[in-house]
Protein backbone atom coordinates (compact mmCIF):
# COMPACT_ATOMS: atom_id res chain seq x y z
CA UNK A 1 0.00 0.00 0.00
CA UNK A 2 2.53 2.74 0.82
CA UNK A 3 4.89 1.45 -2.03
CA UNK A 4 1.84 2.74 -4.47
CA UNK A 5 0.64 5.73 -2.50
CA UNK A 6 4.20 7.02 -2.73
CA UNK A 7 4.28 6.80 -6.27
CA UNK A 8 1.63 8.58 -6.26
CA UNK A 9 2.55 11.70 -4.29
CA UNK A 10 6.12 11.12 -6.88
CA UNK A 11 4.08 11.77 -9.25
CA UNK A 12 2.67 14.52 -8.17
CA UNK A 13 6.13 16.14 -7.78
CA UNK A 14 7.58 15.43 -10.81
CA UNK A 15 4.40 16.93 -12.35
CA UNK A 16 5.37 20.62 -10.95
CA UNK A 17 8.48 20.37 -12.54
CA UNK A 18 10.65 18.75 -9.87
CA UNK A 19 12.90 15.55 -10.94
CA UNK A 20 12.10 12.53 -8.81
CA UNK A 21 13.27 8.93 -8.41
CA UNK A 22 12.10 6.36 -5.69
CA UNK A 23 14.03 3.81 -4.25
CA UNK A 24 11.03 0.86 -4.01
CA UNK A 25 11.13 -2.39 -1.99
CA UNK A 26 7.85 -3.93 -3.20
CA UNK A 27 8.20 -3.52 -6.89
CA UNK A 28 5.10 -5.06 -8.12
CA UNK A 29 2.84 -2.45 -6.12
CA UNK A 30 4.91 0.34 -7.74
CA UNK A 31 5.15 -0.80 -10.74
CA UNK A 32 1.12 -0.74 -10.46
CA UNK A 33 1.45 3.15 -10.25
CA UNK A 34 3.87 3.53 -12.72
CA UNK A 35 6.82 5.77 -11.34
CA UNK A 36 9.00 8.16 -13.27
CA UNK A 37 11.92 6.52 -12.38
CA UNK A 38 13.00 3.87 -9.83
CA UNK A 39 15.14 1.65 -8.09
CA UNK A 40 14.54 -1.33 -6.74
CA UNK A 41 17.75 -2.70 -4.43
CA UNK A 42 16.93 -6.97 -4.99
CA UNK A 43 15.79 -8.90 -2.14
CA UNK A 44 15.59 -6.32 0.38
CA UNK A 45 12.97 -6.71 2.40
CA UNK A 46 10.31 -4.01 3.60
CA UNK A 47 11.35 -1.82 5.79
CA UNK A 48 15.34 -1.34 4.78
CA UNK A 49 14.31 0.55 2.09
CA UNK A 50 18.18 1.89 2.22
CA UNK A 51 19.52 -1.77 3.73
CA UNK A 52 20.09 -2.48 7.01
CA UNK A 53 20.58 -0.62 10.13
CA UNK A 54 24.02 1.26 10.80
CA UNK A 55 25.54 -0.26 7.29
CA UNK A 56 25.89 3.10 6.45
CA UNK A 57 28.49 2.67 3.28
CA UNK A 58 25.39 0.32 1.59
CA UNK A 59 22.90 2.92 2.63
CA UNK A 60 25.14 5.62 0.82
CA UNK A 61 25.40 3.57 -2.20
CA UNK A 62 21.97 2.34 -2.73
CA UNK A 63 21.20 6.68 -2.26
CA UNK A 64 24.59 7.28 -4.70
CA UNK A 65 22.60 4.72 -7.28
CA UNK A 66 18.86 6.07 -7.12
CA UNK A 67 20.17 9.40 -7.78
CA UNK A 68 22.51 8.95 -10.58
CA UNK A 69 19.29 6.82 -12.66
CA UNK A 70 18.71 10.54 -12.68
CA UNK A 71 21.59 11.18 -15.83
CA UNK A 72 20.66 7.90 -17.02
CA UNK A 73 18.39 7.17 -20.13
CA UNK A 74 15.02 7.84 -19.49
CA UNK A 75 12.69 4.59 -18.88
CA UNK A 76 9.46 6.58 -17.18
CA UNK A 77 7.44 3.37 -15.48
CA UNK A 78 9.69 1.11 -15.39
CA UNK A 79 11.78 -0.24 -12.15
CA UNK A 80 15.32 -0.91 -12.19
CA UNK A 81 16.48 -3.45 -10.00
CA UNK A 82 20.28 -3.71 -8.78
CA UNK A 83 22.30 -6.58 -6.71
CA UNK A 84 23.98 -5.02 -3.02
CA UNK A 85 25.48 -8.72 -1.93
CA UNK A 86 26.37 -6.63 1.43
CA UNK A 87 22.97 -7.07 2.08
CA UNK A 88 22.94 -10.75 2.67
CA UNK A 89 25.97 -10.70 4.78
CA UNK A 90 26.34 -12.11 7.99
CA UNK A 91 28.77 -9.79 8.79
CA UNK A 92 27.41 -6.19 9.31
CA UNK A 93 30.75 -3.86 9.86
CA UNK A 94 30.72 -1.00 11.05
CA UNK B 1 9.13 21.51 -16.94
CA UNK B 2 7.58 18.00 -16.62
CA UNK B 3 6.35 16.56 -19.67
CA UNK B 4 4.33 13.23 -20.38
CA UNK B 5 5.52 10.41 -21.62
CA UNK B 6 4.20 8.55 -24.17
CA UNK B 7 3.55 5.29 -21.27
CA UNK B 8 1.68 8.70 -19.70
CA UNK B 9 4.22 8.85 -16.84
CA UNK B 10 4.67 12.57 -15.81
CA UNK B 11 8.58 12.96 -16.38
CA UNK B 12 10.78 16.16 -15.74
CA UNK B 13 14.37 15.73 -17.35
CA UNK B 14 17.61 17.24 -15.17
CA UNK B 15 19.33 19.43 -17.22
CA UNK B 16 22.07 20.37 -14.35
CA UNK B 17 24.56 18.11 -13.15
CA UNK B 18 23.93 16.11 -10.07
CA UNK B 19 26.76 18.00 -8.43
CA UNK B 20 24.44 21.49 -8.51
CA UNK B 21 21.20 19.62 -7.10
CA UNK B 22 19.71 20.75 -3.51
CA UNK B 23 17.92 16.91 -2.86
CA UNK B 24 15.39 16.63 -0.44
CA UNK B 25 13.18 13.05 1.22
CA UNK B 26 9.73 11.89 0.67
CA UNK B 27 9.33 9.44 2.36
CA UNK B 28 5.63 7.24 3.20
CA UNK B 29 7.34 5.16 5.81
CA UNK B 30 5.58 7.12 8.84
CA UNK B 31 8.94 9.21 9.80
CA UNK B 32 8.24 12.30 12.11
CA UNK B 33 9.84 14.45 14.77
CA UNK B 34 9.75 13.00 18.09
CA UNK B 35 7.91 16.32 19.34
CA UNK B 36 5.53 16.00 16.65
CA UNK B 37 2.43 14.67 16.53
CA UNK B 38 2.22 10.94 15.65
CA UNK B 39 0.23 9.72 13.10
CA UNK B 40 -2.97 8.17 13.84
CA UNK B 41 -2.80 4.73 13.65
CA UNK B 42 -5.83 4.15 15.89
CA UNK B 43 -8.08 5.32 13.08
CA UNK B 44 -8.74 2.22 10.39
CA UNK B 45 -9.09 4.11 7.26
CA UNK B 46 -5.43 5.82 8.17
CA UNK B 47 -3.89 8.99 8.59
CA UNK B 48 -4.18 11.41 5.70
CA UNK B 49 -1.98 14.04 6.79
CA UNK B 50 2.24 15.03 6.78
CA UNK B 51 5.00 16.08 8.83
CA UNK B 52 7.76 18.22 7.62
CA UNK B 53 10.78 17.59 8.85
CA UNK B 54 13.88 20.23 9.09
CA UNK B 55 16.86 21.05 7.29
CA UNK B 56 18.60 20.51 11.17
CA UNK B 57 16.80 17.91 12.00
CA UNK B 58 19.00 15.23 13.47
CA UNK B 59 18.32 11.52 12.90
CA UNK B 60 18.10 10.43 16.61
CA UNK B 61 15.61 13.55 16.81
CA UNK B 62 13.18 11.02 14.34
CA UNK B 63 11.12 8.19 14.88
CA UNK B 64 8.29 6.12 12.90
CA UNK B 65 4.90 5.78 13.62
CA UNK B 66 3.25 3.22 11.44
CA UNK B 67 1.52 0.05 12.09
CA UNK B 68 1.98 -1.67 8.27
CA UNK B 69 4.99 -2.94 8.15
CA UNK B 70 8.01 -3.68 10.46
CA UNK B 71 9.94 -0.98 11.41
CA UNK B 72 12.30 -2.27 14.52
CA UNK B 73 15.27 -1.70 12.00
CA UNK B 74 14.30 1.95 11.33
CA UNK B 75 13.86 2.26 14.89
CA UNK B 76 17.66 1.60 15.16
CA UNK B 77 18.47 3.76 12.63
CA UNK B 78 15.89 5.70 10.73
CA UNK B 79 18.13 5.94 7.74
CA UNK B 80 17.33 2.47 6.71
CA UNK B 81 13.89 4.47 5.19
CA UNK B 82 15.08 8.06 5.47
CA UNK B 83 18.27 8.38 4.85
CA UNK B 84 19.22 12.13 6.23
CA UNK B 85 22.60 10.86 7.20
CA UNK B 86 24.08 9.12 4.06
CA UNK B 87 22.42 12.38 1.82
CA UNK B 88 24.37 14.59 4.07
CA UNK B 89 27.61 12.62 3.45
CA UNK B 90 27.15 12.73 -0.16
CA UNK B 91 26.63 16.39 -0.07
CA UNK B 92 29.71 17.05 2.15
CA UNK B 93 31.47 14.87 -0.43
CA UNK B 94 30.56 17.38 -3.52
CA UNK B 95 28.17 14.04 -5.03
CA UNK B 96 24.94 16.46 -4.82
CA UNK B 97 25.38 19.82 -4.31
CA UNK B 98 23.60 20.39 -1.17
CA UNK B 99 20.44 19.14 0.88
CA UNK B 100 17.31 20.49 1.22
CA UNK B 101 15.53 22.56 3.57
CA UNK B 102 12.66 20.70 4.55
CA UNK B 103 11.65 17.04 4.11
CA UNK B 104 8.23 15.21 4.27
CA UNK B 105 7.26 12.22 6.04
CA UNK B 106 3.85 10.82 5.52
CA UNK B 107 2.32 7.45 6.17
CA UNK B 108 1.37 5.71 3.27
CA UNK B 109 -0.79 3.72 4.60
CA UNK B 110 -5.07 4.85 4.28
CA UNK B 111 -8.38 3.58 3.04
CA UNK B 112 -8.96 7.14 1.96
CA UNK B 113 -7.32 6.46 -1.49
CA UNK B 114 -9.26 9.41 -3.37
CA UNK B 115 -8.22 11.57 -0.59
CA UNK B 116 -4.44 10.35 -0.51
CA UNK B 117 -4.15 11.28 -4.36
CA UNK B 118 -6.65 13.91 -4.86
CA UNK B 119 -5.60 15.84 -2.08
CA UNK B 120 -2.61 14.59 0.39
CA UNK B 121 -0.06 13.59 -2.68
CA UNK B 122 -0.85 17.26 -4.30
CA UNK B 123 -0.25 19.01 -0.96
CA UNK B 124 2.99 16.89 -0.37
CA UNK B 125 4.27 17.93 -4.19
CA UNK B 126 3.04 21.65 -3.03
CA UNK B 127 4.94 22.26 0.08
CA UNK B 128 8.32 20.92 -1.48
CA UNK B 129 7.89 22.50 -4.37
CA UNK B 130 7.59 25.92 -2.70
CA UNK B 131 9.71 25.18 0.67
CA UNK B 132 12.11 23.18 0.37
CA UNK B 133 13.96 24.64 -2.54
CA UNK B 134 14.60 21.20 -3.65
CA UNK B 135 15.22 20.42 -7.40
CA UNK B 136 15.51 16.89 -7.13
CA UNK B 137 13.38 14.54 -4.71
CA UNK B 138 14.38 11.04 -3.41
CA UNK B 139 11.76 8.42 -1.96
CA UNK B 140 11.09 6.10 0.14
CA UNK B 141 7.98 3.56 0.39
CA UNK B 142 9.49 1.61 3.38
Amino acid sequence: MCHRTVVAVQREIEMRGLTTVLITVSPEASRQMRPPRALYPKGFKIGNALGKPHMRELQKKVLRDALSLIKEPPRPGEIIEREYTEYGAENQPE
Amino acid sequence: MAEISRKCVPFTPYERELTRATVAIVTAAGVHRKNQEPFNIADELGDLTFRIIGADDLASDLMVTHHHYDHSDADQDINVVFPIDPLRELAKEGFIGEVAREHIGFMGYTMQLKRMYEETAPQIAEEIDRKSRADLVVLTGG
